[in-house]
């Protein structure tokens, strides 16, 4: 999870405060405001500051010898061999391959999830029939399915999007129907005297009012759909970025393996970009996501 | 005030409505015409809110009979506005969809709120709110319309703005009006007859007109709500502007 933590090398908590900068302050509270707003970049510089001297120290430790290049190569060799492997193309084949994986699976186990939501959030009956037994297989940590689903499908795409698939089912469907539950009887009294239709209500009244929560859910599945897409390629693989970390182990290119380490993380981290992207354009109606502080 | 046409926006005949063992309404009658507002008056608990609701088709009713020609519609306490759509959106919840943006645009013109079309609820005061419910109510052009409590979460000075508001929209459109209020004065400044509801019936009623001096009806109603003790109401809504209030 933390790969996709939303604070993560982001600033905006450093971010001054609007009341600083209000005009009406009087000197010596404007005096104070501006000692705090200095002290506010001080530390948001300091924030970034950080990680940076971590490089240079981890790049000093392996050019001095003190760090074997199998062990950990320097930052520097591992751009080095990311621009190596971008210029044969064989890097955004892989990529592509684990992005498409990614995206499947996520599909497939967001379609499902949604679907089992919507109908268990609407009806009582198929909460009685469906909720226990969903909720009874969720108590089960997916990734210990693996073995399972490698003599089901082997190790081919199937099965990577099954994993995929089955990790993003859950928070799906318990934010939708979370969600669902939490819309406003006031408002669906609302829609009984505007007269509006079953179908009408559910479009502009109970879908609109659960959606906060739903895009929740879709933000901890693009986390849950990452981990598992790693792990299913770790174990097996003939392409992928787990293809590519796992052969480069058999040939102890550790700068290789580094790499898709990064590449993982930079994509947790776009992922979540794109969930709170989503987030602040569909919610621009929502006074917690109007300016995208959260 | 205005004539009132002989045509009922609602009949009520022996209307009962229990909860449980409890019976909160108990054969009550009651005829809205259209044109005419009603304003009903009663303590906490008197049953009015659960009459409105009946009216409303909200709860389902347990004797009698409720006949109104069309749809009620509602205003209630608090806009219940739809956060995630724009005013007009709102306005034209249910409406149908051809010109709903223009309909909405002239309601909205309506209460004074013509420039914020594509504004979102959490941008308008209390007041601007309730003048959007009260717009989403109008643009149905009901026969009825019902008003629940809808000011009394207003500040002082924004309820003396929306009675005038609503004196000027009832003029021009005249459906029949049940406001359910607390408020004394709020329904002395804007009825043509007011109701007090006590045990689930209909106790008292005041029809205001040029002879009746609104501080007298002012006392009577005061009295019948135990506000001011009996022997110094006046006795008779009708009696002269000499029997001032206490």
């Amino acid at each position: 999870m933390s790969l996709a933590d939303p604070r993560v090398g982001s600033g905006y908590a450093l971010a001054p405060e609007p009341s600083l900068r209000a005009p009406s302050a009087r000197p010596s509270a404007r005096a104070a405001a501006a000692g705090a707003a200095a002290r506010q970049r001080w530390l948001l510089a300091l924030s970034w500051a950080a990680p940076v001297v971590v490089l240079i120290v981890w790049e000093a430790l392996c050019r001095g010898g003190y760090v074997a290049p199998h062990v950990l190569p320097a930052p520097s060799k591992v751009v080095q061999t990311a621009i190596k492997l971008a210029s044969t193309g064989s890097l955004f084949s892989d990529l592509g391959v684990s992005l498409l994986r990614a995206a499947t699976g996520f599909a497939v186990g967001g379609l499902i999830g949604f679907s089992l939501g919507v109908t268990v959030g609407f009806s009582r009956l198929a909460e009685a029939a469906i909720d226990r037994s969903v909720q009874m297989i969720r108590a089960v940590p997916f990734l210990a399915a693996l073995p399972l689903t490698i003599i089901w499908f082997g190790v081919g795409e199937a099965q990577k999007i099954f994993l995929v698939s089955l990790g993003v089912v859950f928070p799906i469907y318990i934010n939708t129907i979370l969600g669902i539950r939490q819309v406003d009887p006031k408002l669906l009294e609302l829609a009984r005297v505007q007269g509006l239709s079953g179908w009408t209500t559910i479009r502009r009244i109970i879908l609109p009012g659960a959606l906060p929560s739903i895009l929740t859910g879709v933000r901890y599945a693009l986390a849950v759909a990452w981990l598992a897409l790693v792990v299913a390629e770790t174990v097996g693989a003939q392409a992928g970025l787990g293809f590519l970390a796992m052969d480069a182990r058999e040939f102890l290119r550790t700068d290789v393996i580094v790499l898709t380490i990064l590449i993982y993380a930079l994509i947790g981290a776009g992922s979540d970009s794109i969930a709170r992207l989503l987030e602040r354009r569909l919610l621009a109606w929502h006074p917690n996501y109007a300016k995208g502080a959260r | 005030m205005s004539p009132v046409a002989a045509a009922p926006a609602v009949v009520v005949r022996r209307l009962v409505r229990r909860y449980g063992e409890r019976t909160v309404i108990d054969g009550l009658d009651l005829t809205i015409q259209r044109g005419e507002f009603v304003a009903l008056l009663g303590e906490s608990g008197c049953g009015k809110t659960t009459l409105l609701r009946a009216l409303a088709g909200l709860d389902p009713i347990d004797g009698g009979s409720v006949n109104a020609p069309g749809r009620p519609a509602v205003v209630f306490q608090e806009h219940r506005l739809l956060p995630w759509d724009s005013l007009w959106r709102n306005v034209s919840l249910g409406q149908p969809e051809d010109g709903a943006r223009e309909r909405a645009a002239a309601a909205l013109a309506e209460v004074g709120l013509g420039d914020r079309l594509d504004d979102w609820p959490r941008n308008l005061s209390g007041g601007q709110a309730q003048r959007v419910a009260l717009a989403r109510a109008l643009v149905q052009e009901p026969e009825l319309l019902l008003l629940d409590e809808p000011f009394a979460a207003l500040d002082a000075l924004t309820r003396l703005r929306m009675h005038q508001l609503v004196k000027e929209l009832i003029a021009r459109h005249r459906p029949g009006v049940l406001l359910v209020t607390h408020d004394v004065d709020e329904a002395l400044a804007l009825a043509d007859r007011i109701l007090l509801m006590r045990d689930g019936a209909i106790a008292h009623e005041i029809r205001l007109s040029d002879e009746v001096s609104l501080q007298a009806a002012r006392a009577d109603l005061l009295a019948q709500l135990g506000v001011v003790p009996a022997d110094r109401r006046a006795s008779s809504p009708a009696s002269s502007l000499s029997q001032t209030p206490a």
